[in-house]
């Protein structure tokens, strides 16, 4: 089996790895490079200790499934907090509109719950029109469809059975259920069951992102 | 007045603090809680969990306060630096 790093990675192999996929996220690297470099450079030491790149400041439990939780880049996990915080828990990604990164080091302060955030959960790009795909935003499962040039966002699970609408077909503003066909609109969550709606959430297209809203 | 800080060894932001309270003599008892055993560590976690209300580092302890990464301006404060 190849490993993802080979023995000798080096802080540049990281990078090349991390870039696309916090991208695809609406996540960049800090501007202060002398701290991305640090913080890379402590995850070599890392993954040389334990086989991974675990989150240098964030501690190991010895879980495997919570330990997942923290390998870097571990934005899919923590998204909410860190779209509240506009950058993961160390720093080392920033928001993609944040300029100065120098402002967002040091202090780590997790946001109160409540306030209510804008969670990038794609490009624009990434979603065809007519399609539908999953999103997770923080806990959540989300359908994330797109109709044209607009985007709905509901949760992933139907109500009949619980399948996962993400791998359903779209049929105008209709997300068709994969498992059995209930059919749900996607700008309402309505479906003609009774009592069985799904919960929607706004959604705010901005510099080629998709985010989803919701609260801390 | 008690000052602890939970650190990890492999953590910036714990080098940095470790660093700023030497520069300002500041005396402090200090755990790299990655070096801990099994057993301990599950132990000192908790008790940061309890303290900090996560597992982010460093968590300084000063006096009644908790003080999450390296913040200067909160440590200037409540060490009276």
């Amino acid at each position: 089996m190849r490993r993802r790093f080979a023995p000798g990675t080096t802080i540049a192999d990281l990078k090349a790895y991390m870039e696309p996929f916090a991208a695809s996220l609406g996540y960049k690297f800090n501007t202060e490079e002398w701290f991305v470099d640090e913080v890379l450079d402590s995850e070599i030491e890392i993954l040389d200790a334990t086989g991974d790149v675990y989150c240098p400041c964030r501690v190991r439990t010895g879980d495997p499934k919570e330990d997942a939780t923290i390998v870097c880049p571990c934005i899919p996990f923590h998204n909410v907090q860190f779209a509240a915080m506009r950058k993961c828990w160390c720093g080392l990604f920033i928001l993609n509109d944040v300029e100065d990164g120098a402002d967002l080091l040091g202090v780590i302060d997790e946001p109160e719950k409540g306030a209510e955030v804008e969670v990038p959960v794609c490009r624009v790009g990434d979603l065809p029109t007519g399609s539908v795909r999953h999103a997770k935003v923080g806990k959540r499962d989300i359908a994330l469809a797109r109709v044209g040039d607009d985007f709905f966002a509901l949760s992933n699970v139907c109500l009949h059975a619980f399948g996962p609408l993400s791998d359903g077909v779209l049929d105008g503003y209709t997300v068709v259920c994969p498992w059995h066909g209930w059919r749900y609109d996607v700008r309402t969550g309505t479906t003609d069951h009774p009592g069985a709606d799904v919960k929607t959430y706004p959604v705010v297209v901005r510099e080629g992102l998709v985010l989803v809203v919701t609260t801390v | 007045m008690t000052v602890m800080l939970y650190a990890l060894s492999t953590c910036p932001y714990c080098r940095m603090t470790k660093k700023y309270l030497d520069e300002n003599d500041v005396e402090y008892d200090v755990i790299d809680v990655d070096l801990l055993e099994a057993d301990e560590r599950t132990v000192v976690v908790a008790d940061v969990k309890n303290l900090s209300g996560g597992t982010s580092f460093p968590v300084l302890v000063v006096g009644e306060e908790v003080i999450v990464g390296f913040n200067k301006a909160a440590m200037k404060e409540h060490l009276g630096l």
